[in-house]
């Protein structure tokens, strides 16, 4: 067996933890209203599954199209014990459910990941996408499980009180929430850092070495498959906690597809990446998701530009400027990005503008008046639509005349000797 | 008798139908260097994939210290204690030197599939690890992705990750191809170093590298060895010469 | 056995319409090496494209002109998209395509609404081609299978017979030899995704007024399509062939015979239980093969990748 290991855990590689769990207290009493305690809690929600997706996709090389199974049985069973909870056949309380919704993902990981972690790459994919389809349509046929097209739901409250608290409000329930993205994030970390953890990094790499210098790349593989899976399990006891019902919806390729674009946004090759997706994703969806109803195909363009223009995320976009900034060249991009600012904002509102206008005229053309940005004008004139087509061309044209600049700065804020970036 | 470090038992492989190895017979003795020269395409890298499990043979048996290890998949092999490089090199491009010479020492010092040790609190792995990288020339580069490094630092990588596993037995493939004459000194003087104490064998092109590292030297000609002996012996065989010379003859034509 | 004939030729239909999606999806993944997730999305464009046309010109025009407006599109895809994204590798790839499909998702939404669009037949098809006892196979039927089965015979000429063929099927095993024989591979690919997504685009034509062109028939089939190619074997045509006709007929034959899993239990001595809406196992008991006919294509294809990870016709990797 190893041996000698060094004293416990340190005070300073402790500090970011306390300081996060700090933040965490903090915020329900800085963000008061309703509502956002309500997008908090999906965030937490959303952090716990993208990161545990990025155990597969960032740190594993495994892309999974059907992460979101784990999470939405991990859920239905959670719901289910809650059922069952109030009806006194057992007795559990209600902060202790994520670990059964973990332990049922746990379990489904360990049975599909036998078999679905021989390959890695399209293979694996395409079982991922398999299982995920197939266990969508049982979704609609099993209804004694699943509940058919309304899915299931249960009462939170209804568990025994733990410490008096009954979890009516949805601060309590941040509570929870909370507790449990801070336990999950902190377990996810120490996994990085285990001789697993880093020859997961390591078959992502280079598979065929990482079997010469004695792995089995199948069983590094299964190893993170079976913790991704135990995470996204707690993410859907959480969801289930959270929203007292679960759907198809909720484990279909749709769900899966929003965990991949959450974790990928944020960037996949980075432990902060998918809680800043998690963040992002979320708040825009509601911000925006709220104010239009075009909220998916924005995000998708986004999306597909992402992947072909920023591969790294938006992580790795910070990331990027570390080098500048130890130069102490970041100064130099100031002035350019400022710039670019102007007409690249310009560019959106107005192609944005744009698009909103062409949606209202083809499938709500009878209305003469829509609001957009708190303006309301017709729809029928000429003034809007020259309005919008000159931003979107102006600002476009300026954008791309800057972005020679924007590129020729970073060249040379990035410049050193005889280094090829 | 003491077993063989490594014994290749009349080992062939045949390519949908092309015979590469015919009746490969090899033995190696216990802490030797050994060298295997031949042509282009002799079949020296197709032995070392045979081996190290990344093929499977055909017909034969191949014998680690008199365990049999035909077929047994790479993993299994580095475990029973034999490590390789290879020609074109193979680590782990988006990973720091430290943690490609870490994540090569994992398994041998016992950790397995462990996902309850913290790598960073492991002592003896972490000063093994250092160990390695000093002796490696490369300490200066420790936090360096392996990708980003330049060729020369690459091959000594390469060695480092086969050799950092604490295999007895290396295969080292061609550890000093595409280098300057200095380069291949400092390679050369680090095979001496980590190799101590080991069995080693090595497919080099460079003669003058085999005959300063071999204390016996295989000639592997279309898929036979055709002769074994001290660096002297083979240089005075005579069907070594006619290899040679019939093989540079092709060449020019 | 006029049931099993009209299935059988139902089958048929369906079954060539997925491997006129399949062959184009085999095609562009043995050549490239990716796997075009948004292949299905382009056989929805091919259908709104058609309708599009044919409210304007009718039928006939739209036939023609979809298919290659959409090979245009998949070409602009490969040149504009999928080439910059090649260079991070084959994830990136895979994730690109699957973002692709949700955009052309919605953005057929965003112009064609939520809703299916009246993408009808032409009237000179109109008529009911055979009359079995059992049922009809409405003469647009026919029409689909002329359509597949031409498609196939000149497929087949172009990739076995003609030079650009030979380059196609060059470039599969030795893109370097070829691009070093002063052919024009980047080009190659590209006419090889423009003309696979054309082939979809073709397939969505034909099939959009018989299976209705709404915004979820790219969903509907796309998932059915990657099971044919995974089941058949990734990169053979052959076994896309085979798994199209395979899931074709077994798809067509579950949705006719209405057997419950109820009868099974029944007849093997089972009590019907009182109260079934109740009963723990009452899914079991109303279970109906037309219910379950949806979810065969994926226990076959996790059952394929479980014990023959290459597929039926896949190459096992050396």
């Amino acid at each position: 067996m190893p041996s000698q290991t060094t004293s416990t855990i340190s005070f300073s590689s402790l500090v970011p933890w306390l300081i996060a769990a700090l933040v965490l207290c903090v915020m329900p009493f800085i963000f008061t209203g309703g509502g956002s305690i309500t997008i908090m809690n999906q965030i937490g929600i959303t952090i716990v599954l993208a990161m545990s997706y990025n155990m597969l996709l960032g740190q594993g090389g495994m892309l999974s199209f059907g992460h979101a199974v784990y999470m939405g049985l991990g859920g239905f069973v959670a719901v289910h014990v809650m059922n069952i909870v109030e009806n006194q056949e057992i007795w559990l309380p209600l902060p202790l459910l994520p670990l059964v919704g973990g332990l049922v993902g746990l379990g489904f990981a360990t049975i599909i990941g036998s078999f679905s972690t021989r390959k890695a790459g399209t293979v694996f994919a395409m079982i991922s996408l398999g299982i995920g389809e197939l266990i969508a349509a049982c979704c609609i046929i099993i209804t004694v499980f699943f509940g058919g097209e309304e899915g299931i739901s249960g009462d939170r409250t209804m568990a025994p009180p733990t410490f008096g608290v009954e979890f009516i409000t949805q601060k309590e329930v941040y509570f929870l929430i909370a507790f449990w993205v801070l336990i999950s994030t902190f377990l996810m970390y120490l996994f990085t850092q285990t001789p697993v953890g880093k020859m997961a990094n390591a078959v992502r790499d280079n598979p065929e070495r990482a079997e010469f210098v004695g792995y089995s790349m199948r069983w590094v593989r299964y190893v993170s498959f079976c913790a991704a899976g135990f995470f996204a399990g707690i993410a859907g006891a959480l969801f289930a906690i959270n929203f007292e019902i679960l759907t198809e919806q909720n484990l279909n390729l749709g769900a899966s597809f929003t965990v991949l674009l959450a974790t990928y946004i944020g960037g996949v090759g980075f432990f902060l990446g998918p809680i800043v997706g998690a963040i992002l994703f979320t708040l825009l969806q509601t911000v925006i998701g709220l104010q239009t109803d075009l909220w998916a195909l924005y995000t998708g363009v986004v999306f597909i530009l992402m992947v072909m223009f920023m591969p790294a995320g938006l992580t790795g976009l910070f990331a990027m400027h570390i080098i500048p900034w130890q130069l102490g060249r970041i100064g130099m991009l100031i002035k350019p990005y400022s710039k670019i600012f102007i007409p690249g904002t310009i560019f959106i509102v107005g192609a944005v503008c744009l698009t909103e206008l062409i949606n209202h005229v083809r499938h709500h053309g009878d209305e003469e008046f829509m609001t957009l940005f708190w303006v309301e004008f017709n729809t029928r004139s000429i003034v809007p639509w020259g309005v919008f087509i000159i931003f979107t061309a102006v600002g476009f044209w300026f954008s791309r005349a800057l972005a020679v600049e924007v590129k020729e700065a970073w060249g040379n804020a990035t410049f050193v000797e005889g280094v090829r970036r | 008798m003491v077993a063989e470090a490594l014994k290749l038992d009349n080992v062939t492989k045949s390519f949908s139908g092309t015979e590469i190895i015919r009746g490969l017979n090899l033995g190696i003795n216990e802490n030797e260097r050994h060298a295997v020269i031949g042509p282009n395409g002799a079949g020296k890298s197709t032995a070392y994939n045979l081996i190290t499990g990344r093929y499977e043979v055909t017909s034969g048996k191949i014998f680690l210290k008199g365990q049999d290890i035909t077929n047994l998949q790479p993993y299994e092999v580095k475990r029973k204690g034999l490590s390789r490089s290879f020609q074109i090199t193979n680590i782990f491009p988006k990973m720091s030197v430290f943690e490609n010479v870490r994540c090569s020492l994992l398994w041998a010092m016992d950790y397995k599939y462990s996902f309850w040790h913290l790598v960073g609190k492991q002592k003896a792995l972490n000063e093994s690890a250092e160990k390695i990288i000093e002796d490696l020339n490369l300490k200066e580069r420790r936090d360096t992705l392996a990708g980003v490094l330049s060729y020369a630092e690459q091959r000594a990588l390469e060695i480092g990750i086969t050799i950092a596993g604490g295999s007895e037995v290396i295969l080292l493939d061609e550890p000093t191809a595409g280098m300057s004459v200095s380069e291949t000194e400092y390679i050369v003087g680090l095979i001496r170093k980590v190799t101590e104490g080991k069995t080693l064998v090595v497919v080099e092109h460079d003669m003058g590298v085999v005959f300063d590292l071999a204390d016996r030297i295989s000639v592997l000609v279309y898929g036979e060895i055709i002769a074994t002996g001290t660096p002297i012996e083979v240089k005075e065989n005579k069907a070594v010469q006619e290899a040679y010379l019939g093989a540079a003859l092709e060449e020019e034509h | 056995m006029d049931l099993i004939i009209i299935n059988l030729i139902d089958g048929l239909i369906y079954g060539l319409l997925l491997f006129m999606l399949s062959s184009g999806l085999t095609l562009i993944f043995s050549m490239m090496g990716v796997l075009n997730l948004s292949h299905a999305a382009f056989y929805m464009l091919g259908a709104y494209f058609a309708y599009q046309i044919s409210t304007i010109t009718g039928f006939w025009v739209g036939l023609i002109v979809a298919p290659l407006i959409v090979t245009v599109l998949g070409a602009g895809v490969e040149r504009y998209g999928l080439r910059r994204v090649h260079q991070y590798g084959h994830v990136p790839e895979l994730i690109f395509t699957f973002g692709l499909f949700f955009v052309i998702e919605e953005l057929v939404q965003y112009v064609w609404g939520r809703n299916m669009v009246p993408y009808n037949s032409p009237e000179s098809l109109n008529f009911i081609a055979l009359n079995l006892a059992g049922g009809t196979i409405p003469a647009y039927k026919i029409f689909m299978l002329l359509v597949s089965v031409a498609i196939f015979v000149t497929l087949y000429y172009v990739l076995a017979r003609t030079r650009i063929g030979m380059i196609i099927q060059a470039a599969l095993s030795y893109p370097k030899t070829v691009e070093a024989l002063g052919h024009n591979v980047p080009l190659v690919f590209m006419g090889v995704f423009g003309v696979g997504t054309g082939l979809a685009g073709l397939a969505g034509v034909i099939a959009g007024p018989s299976l209705t062109t709404f915004p979820g028939m790219a969903f509907l089939l796309g998932s059915i399509v990657f099971v044919c190619v995974v089941v058949g074997g990734l990169g053979s045509l052959t076994g896309a062939f085979v798994a199209s006709l395979l899931i074709g007929w077994l798809q067509t034959f579950a949705a006719s015979y209405n057997i419950g899993a109820g009868d099974i239990l029944l007849a093997m001595g089972y009590e019907y239980p009182k109260d079934v809406y109740y009963h723990p196992w009452r899914d079991l008991w109303t279970l109906t093969l037309p219910q379950i006919g949806p979810i065969l294509p994926y226990l076959l294809l996790v059952l394929v990748l479980v014990f023959r990870p290459h597929g039926l016709f896949g190459k096992r990797e050396s």
